[in-house]
């Protein structure tokens, strides 16, 4: 990392001892053909390695200069990997080159060999991997692989700096999206940091690119409870006092029907099943009520005109309560209001009609009063039930029987 | 000869009649009809329950991959919460709002005096609405444009394979799916004690839809709803107070420099904020509403008094009425389905994306992931970058990051070289006498990979999509550095900040 500093330092690189065979652990220098200081071409025979078995011209690849020969002719048992010279670039000042330190030695296998721009025969860098056990517990970045796309411009940047050509990234592990190489993974290539940088860090944000679905509680048994109790409360505090509305309906057709039914199949229908099925059928299809709570959505939709799209009709709830009383007609006991933009606004929500059933003892003249409680403003919906129950039970009750 | 001509020439004239006022007409009720046939009888290859951000998306998607697609949607209008009461509504007030408290404060140091300015409310939700309903409008468009059957109702499970649907305009349908996919959203979570009315107590939705500016708003919650929307209206003349239970706002994603400078630039503007806070109870059943709050770690009571009080603690998920239970399907512990990496929940055919799941509940998250499902559905593979998905706040300044912040990179003892540059030595910002906040960026100490870009300033929404792609490429801030910015722009800020990164900024 003394590299990191300098410019005239920029280019030097370690020169190591390559392995010209798989089995190759140490050799001999017999003779460096070039002299430090000295430049050479791709193709030159920089130096004369010998093994027990054989003796190699080893060969730059690449343009350079000899900086530094450190272990010098007639060296014996020199390990693999060990740094045997400084290299620089063509036309570099060799006098104020400085000399990086070799602390990439243990833990760079092929990348102290190929970094070598000077480097060495194609037949030792087949070899290059010999080495890798001694760096066993470092992983490398990825793989090498051929860089399809347009190189980042660090990583051009590095490569001209170090005098790398541009081929040379194909060789490089690359830790990037998709084999892509990154500034790290030449970084580590040339030793400056940790070979297992790049591949830490594209660890890290690999994990960080997958939904998190570790530690997953599933809910209790019962979920949907639980929300449902919560919401219920709110619109039970919305209700509103009604309006009451209330119309005179005839029963007699009904106690007709309900006696012929009685003498043809002998069944008793009570007139509180008449009733009910009469509103059963009245409740639908009413028109839309007025003051109905509308959903935040609702109420948006009703800003933006989209109101119109939804619902003209919908099913009530409504179940009439029964009196028998002197005949009114349409009587209602709050004045009707018409419905209220403000209320509409609001959101009130229509009552929950109140329950009781009517009461068909307390039937006793033909005439009754049926009435509905509505939440004000919805009046209309109110009287439409009521008068589709009385021209059910006035007109038609048969129908309910059938 | 001339019979000929004649014969010929009467049915030609004639011809453009029959077609104009029969032909037309016919052939488009034919469509219809065999659409709405097929509804019933035939089956889909994809059923879609929600016609939201997540929802539509898959829905053009799947048409474009030739899939028979049906979308089921309750609203009435498409684009879900985001288009219709979320992102969308929210930012034309916010751009509006800024106009107007622009034109108030800041026109006359520029050299422009405006006479008298006047607030009129109800025109600026109009100009909303029309903002909102043209895009809403849009994407029906799309549908038919890519062939998608919109369905207008609320969609339940009946069993594994059909969806019951209960229409708007009245009736019921079912729909079957070869595949089905829950796309359903989320909704405001509720304060316990504190009864939505959306007048009084409002979520997000009351709030982009106001009737008179509140003379005082109690905001809880200081995320990002919460200070969009504090925004809006503290602009309009509300006296805003934010209560927040985190000593930071923003949220936790917001890197702590950012979100002490937004706080510092939000508090010039009139905003107070009350963090470290919890709110107690809440009680509107008076005047205004009175919210009771304490220190999170225990201390004095202390009662705010407003007309309106903003929740905003969050959002969760929206399930209700979806029948889950009809075919046993899990949620967990806060509501969200249950699915593995491919969306699939533990019935391989239904899958689930968007808020009503896992991940930040953001409609740019929900849209990536509309694509990489029905690419799984079509072709076994997808791909969504978690790691790689931008946060933004779209106050004045504007904030806005993607990838980790300070604070979670010293928590995963991860080592980072910081750049950091200020917009006040930004020559456009300069110009535009819009100088607040900064850029910083964060990259791995040894390999210069950019881990997390945080911007606070004007445009910072924008700015950051290029601080996406650096992540999504994996650059260095060296990378971004070498690349040339237009000058004189604020992007400026942003390649000063990377090689602030890995050397030394230029302009600072």
């Amino acid at each position: 990392m003394g590299l990191a500093e300098g410019q005239a330092s920029l280019a030097a690189q370690n020169f190591n001892m390559p392995a010209l065979s798989p089995t190759m652990t140490e050799g001999n220098i017999a003779t460096w053909k070039i002299k430090e200081g000295e430049s050479f071409v791709a193709g030159d025979v920089l130096l004369e390695i010998e093994t027990d078995k054989a003796q190699m011209d080893v060969e730059a690849q690449d343009d350079g200069v000899l900086a530094k020969i450190l272990i010098g002719d007639g060296s014996k048992a020199i390990q693999v990997g060990a740094r045997i010279a400084v290299t620089a670039e063509p036309g570099d000042d060799v006098s104020t080159l400085e000399i990086p330190p070799e602390e990439n030695k243990p833990s760079k296998p092929e990348a102290p060999k190929e970094e070598a721009k000077s480097g060495s025969a194609p037949a030792p860098k087949k070899e290059g991997s010999a080495p890798a056990p001694k760096s066993g517990s470092k992983a490398p970045a990825g793989k090498a692989q051929k860089q399809t796309y347009p190189l980042y411009p660090s990583v051009q940047h590095l490569l001209k700096e170090n005098g790398l050509p541009k081929e040379e990234a194909d060789k490089i592990p690359a830790s990037g999206p998709n084999g892509r190489l990154l500034k790290g993974d030449v970084l580590a290539y040339l030793g400056k940091i940790n070979e297992s940088a790049g591949s830490e860090v594209a660890a890290r944000l690999k994990a960080l690119s997958h939904l998190d679905l570790s530690n997953i509680k599933v809910m209790a048994q019962s979920p949907k409870a639980a929300p449902k109790t919560a919401a219920a409360p709110e619109p039970e505090a919305m209700e509103e006092l009604g309006v009451e509305i209330a119309l005179s309906i005839s029963l007699q057709a009904v106690t007709e029907v309900q006696q012929r039914v009685q003498k043809s199949i002998g069944v008793f229908l009570p007139l509180s099943t008449f009733i009910a099925r009469a509103a059963e059928l009245a409740n639908e299809d009413l028109p839309r009520s007025q003051v109905a709570k509308p959903s935040a959505d609702d109420l948006f939709n009703a800003v933006l005109g989209l109101d119109k799209a939804a619902a003209k009709y919908s099913r009530g709830n409504f179940v009439p309560e029964v009196t028998a009383l002197p005949p009114t007609t349409l009587r209602p006991r709050a004045p009707a209001k018409k419905p209220d933009v403000l209320d509409f606004l609001t959101g009130k929500k229509a009552a929950a009609p109140k329950a009781a059933v009517g009461g068909a003892a307390q039937v006793v003249g033909p005439l009754n009063v049926f009435s509905v409680s509505v939440p004000k403003g919805d009046e209309r919906r109110g009287r439409v039930f009521l008068e589709r129950v009385k021209s059910v039970l006035e007109a038609e009750p048969g129908r309910l029987v059938v | 000869m001339f019979r000929a001509v004649a014969s010929r020439a009467v049915p030609r004239a004639a011809r453009p009649v029959t077609q104009s006022t029969f032909c037309a007409p016919s052939i488009y009720f034919q469509g219809r009809l065999r659409r709405g046939y097929a509804s019933e009888a035939e089956e889909k290859d994809l059923v879609i329950i929600g016609g939201g951000v997540a929802g539509y998306v898959a829905a053009i998607k799947a048409g474009q991959s030739g899939l028979k697609v049906a979308c089921i949607e309750k609203r009435g209008a498409l684009g879900g919460t985001c288009l219709n009461v979320g992102c969308i509504p929210s930012k034309s007030l916010l751009n509006n709002s800024h106009l107007y408290h622009q034109i108030l404060h800041d026109t006359k140091n520029r050299g422009i005096e405006v006479g008298d300015v006047k607030l009129n409310l109800g025109a600026m939700m109009k100009a909303k609405e029309t903002s909102v309903s043209g895009l809403t409008k849009g994407i029906e468009f799309l549908f038919k444009k890519n062939n998608v059957e919109y369905i207008k109702g609320a969609g339940a499970f009946q069993d594994e394979h059909t969806v019951a649907v209960n229409l708007v305009e009245g009736g019921e349908t079912t729909v079957r799916g070869k595949n089905i996919l829950i796309a359903t959203g989320s909704e405001a979570t509720p304060f316990p004690g504190l009864t939505i009315d959306e007048k009084k107590v409002i979520t997000s939705t009351g709030a982009i839809a106001l009737e008179e500016v509140p003379k005082k708003l109690t905001v809880i919650g200081g995320g990002i709803i919460g200070l969009e929307m504090a925004s809006v209206w503290s602009r309009l003349g509300s006296e805003v107070t934010v209560v927040e239970y985190l000593g930071q706002i923003g949220g936790p994603g917001m890197d702590k420099d950012v979100a002490k400078q937004a706080q510092k630039l939000l508090q010039k503007q009139g905003l107070k904020f009350k963090l470290n806070t919890k709110v107690v109870s809440g009680d509107a059943d008076g005047e205004g509403v009175k919210v009771t709050v304490e220190a999170a770690k225990g201390g004095k009571e202390e009662t705010l008094d407003a007309d309106v009080c903003l929740v905003a603690i969050g959002r969760r998920p929206y399930t209700n009425g979806l029948g889950l239970e009809n075919i046993g399907l899990e949620v967990d512990e806060r509501g969200r389905l249950i699915i593995d990496q491919e969306y699939r929940t533990k019935i391989p055919h239904i899958r689930a994306i968007g808020d009503v799941t896992f991940g930040p509940m953001l409609a740019h998250k929900a849209e990536e992931e509309s694509v990489a499902v029905v690419e799984y559905i079509t072709k076994g593979y997808g791909h969504v970058n978690y790691g790689a998905i931008p946060s933004v706040m779209y106050t004045h300044p504007e904030v806005a990051w993607v990838g980790q912040n300070e604070q979670e990179l010293a928590a995963a003892n991860v080592k980072y070289n910081v750049g950091q540059f200020p917009f006040s030595a930004n020559s456009r910002a300069k110009t535009n006498l819009d100088t607040e906040g900064f850029v910083k960026m964060l990259s791995d100490a040894e390999t210069d990979r950019i881990l997390g870009i945080h911007i606070i300033g004007p445009n910072a929404g924008e700015m950051i999509a290029e601080g996406v792609l650096a992540l999504e490429y994996g650059a260095s801030s060296e990378d971004v550095a070498r690349t040339s910015h237009a000058h004189p722009t604020l992007s400026e800020a942003f390649k000063e900040a990377a090689m602030a990164t890995y050397d030394k900024a230029v302009h600072y």
